[in-house]
């Protein structure tokens, strides 16, 4: 069982994990699919990922980042503090056939920061698949 | 709400709700064993799903049953979300970027 306090989510690429690292370390392309930025694929980098600012959830829009750990073409690590939040997030590249799959952990959620509990995940992905959808049907049943 | 995160963010708790939910109303005995710790640690778990609304106790004769109260966790329910939706979609938007690319 993980960490409940985390989002963890997987997806299945047709490219092998080589193509999938350039997407996680390259500036231009990260900006492509998450935000614009500057990293850097060197440990310790700091950089920022510029987004609209939510002031209702006390984000001005910057997320601070630094590479906490980087070990090409497997597993990269970020520092995430942005607003309220001081989390990780942590990519794992894994070969599967001729493809990847990549693994996303996003962890350190504050459950006794009430906006993060409003707005942020809780539960892991095994339970929530197993036990969670079972659990809404049971709730579904109780309206 | 904080009582329901609480009670959700231990591995026995989410278990006991789990055979709750599997196999409905049961004595708390037959709870008991599925796992391997003492009775008033158990009973401890059962208290904080009791106080986050997550599980009803009743007596029955001598046994005390325990059934399932899911209602709690529709708030929860509620703000699971907007995180793993932005990673997901993020996530899609990557796999369109890499489909562009030329292979190496």
């Amino acid at each position: 069982m993980s960490d409940p306090r985390a989002i963890a989510v997987d997806q299945f690429l047709a490219h092998p994990p080589t193509k999938v690292w350039r997407t996680l370390t390259d500036s231009d392309l990260l900006a492509r699919w998450l935000m614009p930025n500057d990293f850097r694929p060197d440990p310790g980098h700091r950089f920022t990922f510029r987004t609209d600012p939510r002031p209702g959830q006390g984000f001005d829009g910057v997320v601070h980042c630094e590479v906490l750990e980087i070990e090409p073409p497997r597993r990269l690590r970020w520092a995430w503090r942005g607003g309220r939040l001081d989390t990780v997030v942590t990519w794992t590249l894994v070969a599967e056939g001729r493809g990847t799959r990549l693994f996303l952990e996003h962890a350190g959620f504050d459950p006794d920061d009430p906006v993060q509990r409003r707005t942020f995940t809780l539960l892991d992905g095994g339970w929530r698949s197993h036990v969670w959808r079972r659990l809404e049907q049971a709730l579904s049943g109780t309206d | 709400m904080s009582d329901v995160f609480t009670a959700l963010a231990n591995p026995t708790r989410r278990e006991l709700l789990r055979l709750l939910l599997e196999r409905g109303e049961q004595p708390v005995q037959q709870l008991a064993d599925h796992f391997d710790m003492r009775r008033p640690s158990l009973s401890e778990h059962l208290k904080v799903l009791r106080d986050a609304g997550l599980v009803v106790e009743h007596p029955v004769g001598r046994q005390r049953l325990y059934s399932l109260r899911p209602e709690p966790l529709r708030e929860v329910a509620d703000w699971l979300g907007p995180y793993e939706r932005f990673w997901r979609a993020r996530l899609a938007d990557l796999r369109d970027v890499l489909d562009g690319l030329p292979d190496e």
